[in-house]
């Protein structure tokens, strides 16, 4: 009798609440508007996360970075250290922001948290990649260097990341085969020495010749580079990604 | 409306039949404050909070989408305004992360638990329901309580069905030892 009573009165409360305009039925186009927005805004991230990681792609080709790895665990050491950490870490913002926005569907949520993360990060990089395979980054960087870049924040963007010098990495072309190494003309403009003695980690594809472009790993002594590995560019890289810093 | 089911009287709300809307509160009240019953101790918190999950459920019955099952939607906001409530009341923070999420684990099994064996589980929990955490409290009421199957908790929980069995084993063993601890 009480639980019939507590019923009738519970059912009653609501539709006097309802029938009193005391809570209004929010319209259909609320829910799809509010799911555009959400939709949109995942686009949104996931597109901003895809030119980062493309960006990343070309920092680390520009500055040679990319390279350091083929020159053994000196190389990968190097290479770790010389990565454009702030943007590795905003990447990641950005994925644990896009995971907190899809964890909200039943697609994502029925499913281990790795796996859409995994989904996310191989997204973004196969995305990455492909937009690091166009000119894009490279005019960029070429119009922030010459200050044509609309956005003040992106042009010193291109010039900070796309500029780095690094102590252990040189990029550009042979200039003249000599006894013991060869003269180096580097993307900046100027020339460098470059040793190379038997410990040398000379490409496995045949000896090197004037013209050619390349990589050297090794430290600068003064005018003298003392080179750790030499790797030749091949010309498709260096197509699209040589922009010469003068 | 005996024989219409929960979705056919969603689609009837949305179309404006609000008294529709009562034929819903009549189905689910009970249920909902059974539910309650396992989170919130007292009877006039539970009621509060339980009309305000049925009000919650009119305000937004336009984004529910009929072709899915109306059941764990409502346990859902149910489930929602209980967290809120309790979250009030204890200042407890409500986001966490739960490393269970993260990796996938193998699906266990449903175990067809006999009648005296669920009963038994029931009598149990309800002894040790406060002493147990709410992450596997939730899945264990749903299950043995609400009778709901791996699916509809993961649903309502939004959670993975994998996850909902690692937290009812775990919410086993857990009751286990505290039956023993008590014994």
């Amino acid at each position: 009798m009480h639980n019939e009573q507590e019923k009738k009165s519970l059912r009653e409360y609501v539709l006097g609440v309802i029938e009193r305009g005391e809570v209004k039925m929010r319209p259909k186009w609320h829910f799809a508007f509010r799911a555009a927005l959400y939709a949109t805004g995942g686009i949104v991230l996931l597109l901003i996360l895809i030119y980062l990681v493309s960006f990343i792609a070309f920092v680390l080709r520009q500055t040679g970075v990319l390279f350091e790895p083929s020159f053994g665990s000196r190389g990968w050491f190097a290479f770790f250290g010389s990565l454009p950490w702030i943007l590795v870490l905003l990447s990641a913002a950005f994925i644990v922001i896009l995971e907190i926005l899809v964890r909200r569907y039943a697609f994502a949520y029925r499913r281990p948290l790795l796996y859409t993360a995994l989904a996310i990060i191989l997204i973004a990089i196969a995305g990455g990649t492909l937009v690091s395979q166009t000119r894009l980054h490279g005019r960029l960087f070429q119009y922030a260097r010459e200050d044509r870049l609309p956005v003040p924040f992106a042009g010193r963007m291109y010039r900070g990341f796309g500029g780095q010098r690094f102590m252990d990495i040189h990029r550009g072309a042979i200039l003249k085969m000599g006894e013991g190494g060869f003269v180096l003309d580097d993307v900046r403009g100027g020339t460098s020495s470059i040793a190379v003695s038997p410990m040398t980690r000379m490409p496995p594809d045949g000896p090197l010749s004037a013209g050619e472009s390349v990589i050297i790993f090794g430290e600068r002594e003064g005018e003298i580079i003392r080179a750790f590995g030499v790797r030749r560019i091949g010309s498709e890289e260096n197509e699209i990604f040589r922009v010469r810093m003068r | 409306m005996p024989d219409k089911t929960d979705e056919m009287i969603v689609e009837e709300v949305q179309r404006g039949d609000t008294q529709a809307f009562g034929e819903l509160v009549s189905r689910y009240e009970e249920k909902i404050m059974r539910y309650a019953g396992k989170f919130l101790s007292e009877i006039d918190d539970r009621k509060d909070v339980v009309q305000e999950a049925f009000i919650k459920a009119y305000a937004n019955i336009q984004g529910f989408d009929a072709k899915r099952r109306f059941s764990p939607w409502i346990y859902r906001i149910a489930h929602n305004e209980f967290v809120n409530a309790l979250a009030k009341k204890s200042k407890i923070p409500t986001i966490s992360f739960d490393p269970d999420l993260l990796f996938p684990h193998p699906v266990a099994a449903e175990t067809a638990d006999g009648n005296a064996a669920r009963r038994e589980m029931r009598e149990m929990l309800d002894m040790h329901l406060a002493n147990i955490s709410p992450k596997y409290r939730e899945p264990l009421v749903l299950y043995y309580f609400e009778d709901m199957d791996y699916s509809h908790i993961a649903e309502v929980l939004e959670i993975p069905v994998s996850t909902v069995g690692v937290r009812l084993n775990r919410g086993k063993a857990i009751l286990k030892e505290l039956m023993h601890a008590h014994a």
